[in-house]
């Protein structure tokens, strides 16, 4: 049976306190680090590791770091990121609540090899009982000598600031989320290099929480073990699976990154529900596309996915069942992602708002044949939109046309939403006046 | 030099230009809402996606937000780019109201002529319009925010490019809102530049509302007349009467924006008692008649009391060519020299700067936005010279550093480091900074000085510095201070640096008007000459002393003497209504072309934007169109003073003839500064009249003598302007008077509070020629010592025998309500 | 207050706490509010609005004492499709963002709250609920209104 890394200190009904860390290996590597490791020699270690981003785009965390420029002036920041507003994702609260040192430890660590001063957790209003513990565990890191001025007697400094949001998904890309700690609108700047030009024209590195948890188990076991984790060749680590939907115990559950789909619906998540037949899924939160039941057997990791044209993404992976109308589903994502929209770009702004209502009305029965090819020109072209937003916004449209488009068809062709009132005691249109 | 291809045709691009700019140089005008090249790229809009076919870029990508770069190939006509821009127009769209019909930017709007080029042509989208409500942002911007894109223009502008903070956007997504927190006047005075940005009529200008279709305007370029920096415009007039003006790029002075005095200044033009017609004793005469008996008289003066009993006064207002021609008249007549300034120091200073601004110190408006200090020394850059304040900011954007010493409580739109200096200590400051940058050790001798640390440390940074410029003022100033500043600059340069100097002066043209100013001290002060009757007759030529001359009383006593008071305006100034002869004169916008000097010499030309006349509806607002026929302009007898004075001089009983058609050459054979002239075709920003080659730096002779110091127990009073209030045209203009503040007198908390005043209490203030009463400010951002008075149109200010006066503590007194 | 604006080297990094703050002492965000915490935070009160309005958590209409967040991720969605969000409506006899007659209660949509394994699920006053069924919203209501419970806001 796999052992789990991450979520070794899961308890039923609490957190892990600093003492219960500690006698699990907690702040070893930061006291290695700090007295044994040049910053570049954890940046390499990390590197070495094949650690790739958790916060949905899977970049390679050393090389990130390897990105503030050698001349770089100070201070330096680094934002782990808790905003986690991805719909179906909820695996950095879970992660938070189960083994908060775990993630602080992890967030020195990373400002330990950057040489950053100031870390700001960013975190979600819906968070705030987590933001509270987090805020209380920072202070007993603080006392425990592993957070402030010299750390552990060392040169290096760090403080760990919780800063709150106030609540927009936008707020969670890497560029907006500088803006937002600012204090100004979080819009992207996609024009600037956070390694060079973030915080206060500063060098930033954005991190997810998970990322950084990852951090202290490479440090103390090494590169090759962290590899070693994976089920894929080149995968490395272990992954946090969200499920959620149409299953039995849906949950957020720890496995060896590249465990396949199959495995963890039937294995960790208890199967589908009673009555339920898997229809599709979507991999990796709300902004990737609709996976149907014929990728039940792919590996859930970054390549694996990616060969077979879909994306890991925040590996939350929502589950829908034969009885859930897909189109409604997306419905009500692109009602989600228009209203979170920061407004900026107009592909976003305005084309989002489109391609909602033209599913609504094919929802409603008003759909026509000629609204799918512009939902289908809309959706792609939301890929040169400014950010990722709108591009991740219109992977379920894709998806939904890639590969329900007969779902679709029946809803123009019926004048009405094909799926039986029967299944759906609920259902009930709710359409917000413009 | 990065060469890239762009629809098959291949050009070379300064590195840093932007793909969208270098196909504008083809000739290729990529679509764009967001991007505007005097704000940069923001990659909001999408409306410029282009297809990257080959090269360090693939794809489509936005050419406002990509480098050109080597091997490079652009495609703007690509099938998918260009679908894509369709969606973005249709996108657009979607909410954008089709009333044009009634929209005062149909007809030159951006979103329109996109849309049409776009080929979205039939609405699609099925959903409703979103609405919003309006807000109320001060008489020069009309807001219709249904209208809006939100390309970001107007924000991008008003937060980052000009820095006022009471404009932006509020909510999110596709609720966004442009506007302010609340109803309320836009604070910045540049705001007016977000209604020519704005690519569609959101923000619109509320003085020329439904007038007309650019294309009913007849439209020139043009110049803005109210202030020493010479922006451009471009003006718009229909129905005989000037509507609306723009800014309009200048590379080297305004860039691409204007303030709003600027913009709305032009309204003295249509000013219902601006003088149409010849007035002889009060009542309107045949012009021939009038140029007769003016002809007449003044030579019948000058034969009886001798041609020095003659005097004409011009002014830094007038073109050149004016400026010129009164000064040939008066010379071909035997006259003496015309005087172009009716306040004595303010000729000696701006001959002061003109003297020592020499070719390779002098800097631009634009290059002051490369700079990396500004030591800005006795000026108010918003209230003086607009356009100076956002030029400051570019160079702090650009990571420079402005230091301004001066009394006043100056504001700028950026963080920059004030010592409020009494403009004696100017002096002592700037002496101090040239001596320390030519390596004297300023803390040395212990000097009692308090502020000398600060000086000392301003001129450590200063000599740190690569390219810094000077500017300095030359309202509140010593007359010898401009002098000083040179010398600094000059001192910097021989330390190696590559500094720059700007002046500011009081005038459109006090640049022209210093050129031709006699040398050294010049005549006697003109009041002098009318007090002791040496004058008799006087010609004032678009001058109205009664505007600036500090003390009204001794004025009124001096023209009281006259036996004859010609008047060439065409504003209805108290000159004009006490002149025994007037001969209305045209405005810049008329017929005739002009030409101005900057105050960085820079000669720039104004064509005219329409023909003149009265305007429609001062003649028959109520019946039009008119029901009587005409063979001419009605109201279209000014002319030009150049015209007016060449008739007089024919009408002399020796006539004299005044060609009109060699004025340069005659100028250029008594200055061969005037040489320099060229036309504007060789040389659209303008071409500079200073002198090329100056031998190397002369210094000041002596350090200038000590100023007096101020006796315990006085308040030096200085008369400053304001953007709406203090300048002369604008002030005659009833777009900008609804924007004016009411006058306050500003002082010290220190000296408030010896006096026992606070803010809000009514000050009476005893000056020699009377009293006057104010509401009084108290501001902790400016000097101790001093009393700061506008010189606003709604005061009667002028009470002091000079601009330079000391009031004592027990003048200045508290009214009780 | 001031001290935290006065220690904080950015200012304005402060915004939301501020924010948050004021909507603490007056239940939501009133202009009087906003007007204050610009002042402290040395922003003109556009700059403030820019970022009020621009969040999700920050009122600045008055609501009930709790506000009722009801995710309408596409997870809680598959499970109510909304009628969660109408059964409270009906329950309270408020529209989304209206203030229940008793002034207690507030509800409004709410981006997916995280919660998605307890599927559908609301946030109270900082609290996560879920699975929720009719008779489960019944009760936390009842909660609610009847016991004193301190109130988990954002600080
Ligand atoms: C619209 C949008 C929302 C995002 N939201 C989150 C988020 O809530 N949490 C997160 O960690 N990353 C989020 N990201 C990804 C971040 O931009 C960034 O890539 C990530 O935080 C980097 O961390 P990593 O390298 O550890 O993955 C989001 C990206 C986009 C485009
Ligand atoms: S108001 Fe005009 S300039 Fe401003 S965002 Fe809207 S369309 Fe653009
Ligand atoms: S002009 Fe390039 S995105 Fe607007």
């Amino acid at each position: 049976m796999f052992e789990e890394v991450l979520f070794k200190n899961r308890r039923p009904d609490r957190p892990a306190t600093l003492d219960e860390y500690r006698q699990s290996g907690g702040y070893e590597a930061l006291i290695e680090a700090v007295k044994q490791r040049t910053p570049d020699e954890v940046r390499q270690l990390v590197t070495d590791s094949g650690l790739r981003g958790r916060g949905g785009a899977g970049f390679p965390t050393g090389r990130k770091w390897g990105f503030i420029p050698a001349d770089a002036g100070f201070p330096r920041y680094v934002v782990p990121n808790t905003d986690e507003m991805e719909p179906g994702t909820f695996k950095d609260r879970v992660l938070v609540n189960i083994d908060p040192h775990l993630v602080i430890e992890g967030i020195i660590l990373s400002g330990y090899a950057v040489r950053a001063q100031t870390g700001f957790f960013f975190i979600r209003p819906s968070y705030e009982l987590d933001a509270q513990l987090i805020e209380r565990e920072v202070e007993v890191a603080r006392q425990a000598g592993f957070l402030g001025n010299n750390i552990l007697g060392s040169e290096f400094s760090f403080e760990l600031v919780v800063h709150r949001s106030a609540g927009r998904y936008i707020c969670g890309e890497a560029t907006a989320q500088v803006n937002a700690i600012q204090g100004n609108r979080a819009h992207p700047m996609k024009d600037r290099h956070m390694a060079s030009d973030g915080l206060w024209h500063r060098p930033t590195i954005v991190n997810n929480a998970e990322t950084l948890a990852c951090v202290p188990h490479i440090l103390r076991q090494g590169a090759e073990w962290f590899k070693g984790l994976a089920r894929t060749k080149t995968g490395a680590g272990t992954k946090l699976y969200c499920v959620s939907g149409k299953v039995n115990q849906p949950g957020c559950y720890e496995l060896p990154i590249g465990t396949p789909l199959r495995e963890i619906i039937e294995g960790s998540a208890g199967g589908m529900m009673p009555g339920s037949e898997l229809k599709a899924v979507m991999p990796g939160g709300a902004s990737t596309a609709y996976m149907p039941a014929k990728y039940y057997d792919v590996e859930m990791d970054f390549d694996p996915l990616k060969a077979v044209g879909h994306r890991l993404g925040t590996a939350a992976i929502m589950v829908f069942d034969q009885n859930t109308c897909l189109v409604a589903a997306t419905l009500n994502l692109m009602e989600y992602f228009a209203r979170e929209s920061c407004g900026y770009c107009t592909p976003c702004r305005e084309g989002l708002p489109y391609i909602r209502d033209l599913l609504w009305r094919i929802e409603a029965g008003e759909g026509r044949e000629e609204f799918i090819p512009m939902l289908q020109q809309m959706a792609r072209h939301m890929d040169s939109s400014y950010c990722a937003f709108a591009p991740g916004a219109a992977e379920s449209v894709l998806g939904l046309l890639k590969y329900f488009l007969d779902e679709i068809r029946e809803h123009i062709s019926q004048k009405k939403c094909p799926f039986a009132e029967a299944y759906r005691p609920h259902r009930k249109l709710w359409y917000p006046a413009e | 030099m990065p060469k890239l291809i762009i629809d098959q045709r291949s050009i070379e691009v300064p590195a840093g230009t932007k793909v969208i700019a270098a196909a504008e140089k083809l000739g290729i005008m990529i679509p764009r809402f967001c991007y505007h090249p005097g704000l940069g790229s923001f990659g909001a809009c999408r409306m410029c996606a282009v297809k990257f076919l080959e090269g360090p870029v693939k794809g489509i990508e936005m050419s406002c937000m990509e480098d050109a770069r080597d091997g490079m190939v652009v495609s703007t006509t690509d099938p998918e780019a260009m679908e894509f821009r369709q969606y973005v127009i249709e996108w657009l769209m979607m909410h954008h109201p089709l009333d044009c019909p009634v929209c005062d930017e149909g007809g030159h709007c951006l979103l329109q002529d996109e849309t049409v080029s776009g080929g979205h042509g039939r609405r699609r989208y099925l959903g409703h319009k979103r609405t919003y409500h309006d807000q109320y942002l001060g008489v020069f911007v009309q807001h219709e925010m249904n209208r809006c894109i939100h390309c970001w223009r107007c924000r991008n502008f008003y937060q980052g490019f000009a820095g006022y903070r009471d404009y932006g956007a509020m909510q999110i997504g596709n609720r966004m809102y442009f506007g302010r927190y609340e109803d309320g006047p836009l604070e910045s005075p540049f705001a007016g530049n977000i209604i020519d940005l704005c690519p569609t009529g959101v923000l619109t200008d509320k003085p020329c509302r439904f007038v007309g279709r650019r294309w009913d305007f007849e439209r020139a370029p043009s110049l803005c007349l109210h202030c020493s920096l010479g922006c451009n415009t471009t003006g718009s007039a229909r129905y005989r009467q000037m509507w609306r003006q723009e800014g309009r790029f200048n590379e080297m002075v305004n860039g691409y924006f204007i303030c709003d005095r600027g913009r709305y200044g032009f309204a003295y033009e249509s000013h219902p008692e601006r003088p149409r017609r010849a007035r002889v004793a009060g009542l309107e005469v045949a012009w021939a008649e009038a140029i007769q008996t003016a002809a007449e008289k003044l030579s019948q003066i000058a034969a009886t009391a001798g041609p020095a009993a003659v005097a004409c006064l011009g002014s830094a207002r007038s073109s050149l060519e004016t400026q010129a021609t009164l000064q040939r008249f008066c010379r071909a007549l035997g006259w003496s020299e015309p005087r172009y300034f009716s306040v004595p120091s303010q000729e000696r200073q701006v001959k002061a700067a003109i003297a020592r601004l020499e070719a390779p110190l002098a800097v631009s408006l634009r290059e002051i936005e490369t700079a990396d200090f500004v030591l800005v020394v006795g000026a108010d850059p918003v209230n003086e010279a607009p356009m100076l304040a956002l030029a400051l900011r570019q160079a702090w954007l650009k990571g420079g550093a402005v230091a301004v010493l001066d009394p006043r409580p100056v504001f700028l739109p950026f963080e920059f480091e004030h010592l409020p200096l009494a403009p004696g200590d100017l002096e002592a400051a700037l002496e101090a900074l040239t001596a320390g940058a030519g390596g004297t050790d300023l803390l040395a001798g212990g000097s009692p000085w308090p502020l000398l640390p600060k000086i000392a440390a301003l001129g450590r940074r200063l000599t740190q510095t690569q390219r810094p410029v000077i500017v300095c003022g030359t309202g509140i100033v010593r007359e010898s201070t401009p002098g000083l500043a040179a010398d600094l600059v000059l001192r910097l340069r021989e330390a190696g640096l590559n500094a720059g100097l700007f002046y500011l002066l009081p005038g459109a043209n006090a640049f022209g008007a210093g050129l031709l100013s006699p040398a050294g001290e010049g005549l006697t002060p003109l009041m002098e000459d009318l007090e002791t009757g040496a004058v008799k007759a006087l010609m004032v030529v678009e001058n109205d002393p009664f505007w600036d001359y500090p003390d009204r009383g001794r004025l009124v006593r001096a023209l009281d003497k006259l036996e004859l008071l010609v008047a060439l305006d065409y504003l209805p100034s108290p000159t004009v209504q006490r002149a025994d002869i007037v001969f209305p004169t045209l405005t810049l916008f008329e017929r005739n072309h002009s030409s101005f000097v900057n105050q960085e010499g820079r000669l720039q030309l104004a064509p005219p934007v329409h023909l003149g006349g009265m305007p429609m509806a001062q003649i028959s607002p109520e019946k039009h169109p008119p029901r009587t026929f005409l063979s001419h302009i009605p109201g279209g007898e000014p002319r030009t003073p150049g015209e007016i004075l060449a008739e007089l001089a024919a009408a002399m009983p020796a006539p004299v003839t005044l060609p009109g058609d060699d004025l340069w050459d005659w100028l250029s054979r008594k200055n061969p500064v005037f040489a320099n002239i060229v036309s504007l075709f060789e040389s659209p920003p303008g071409a500079r009249l200073i002198p090329e080659a100056v031998p190397a730096g002369t210094f000041s002779p002596a350090a200038a003598p000590a100023a007096a110091e101020r006796p315990p127990d006085y308040l030096e009073l200085l008369l400053v302007d304001l953007i709406f209030g203090t300048e002369e045209l604008a002030s005659y203009s009833k777009h900008i008077q609804p924007a004016e503040e009411p006058p306050r007198l500003r002082m010290h908390p220190a000296d408030a509070a010896k006096l026992r005043l606070s803010s809000g209490d009514r000050v009476a203030l005893r000056l020699l020629g009377g009293t006057l009463e104010v509401d009084l400010q108290v501001a902790e951002n400016m000097a101790p010592g001093v009393l700061v008075l506008p010189r606003h149109r709604q005061l009667n200010w002028r009470l002091a025998p000079d601009y330079r006066v000391m009031v004592a503590y027990g003048d200045i007194v508290k009214v009780e309500a | 207050m001031q001290a935290e604006i006065a220690v904080a080297e950015h200012p304005r990094e402060q915004a939301i706490n501020i924010m948050y703050a004021v909507q603490g002492h007056y239940g939501y965000l009133p202009d009087e509010g906003l007007l204050e915490a610009a002042e402290l935070l040395d922003l003109t009160p556009l700059e403030l609005e820019e970022l009020a309005t621009f969040y999700d958590f920050i009122y600045r209409r008055p609501v009930g004492k709790y506000v009722i967040h009801v995710c309408d991720g596409v997870v809680c969605w598959m499970f109510h499709e909304n009628s969660v969000f109408e059964y409270l409506c009906q329950k309270l006899g408020v529209c989304a963002g209206e203030i229940s007659a008793d002034g207690l209660f507030t509800v409004l949509p709410t981006a997916c709250i995280g919660f998605c394994d307890h599927a559908p699920a609301m946030l109270v006053n900082g609290r996560l609920y879920g699975p929720l069924t009719p008779l489960l919203i019944d009760e936390i209501l009842e909660k609610l209104k009847t016991e004193y419970c301190d109130l988990v806001v954002c600080k």
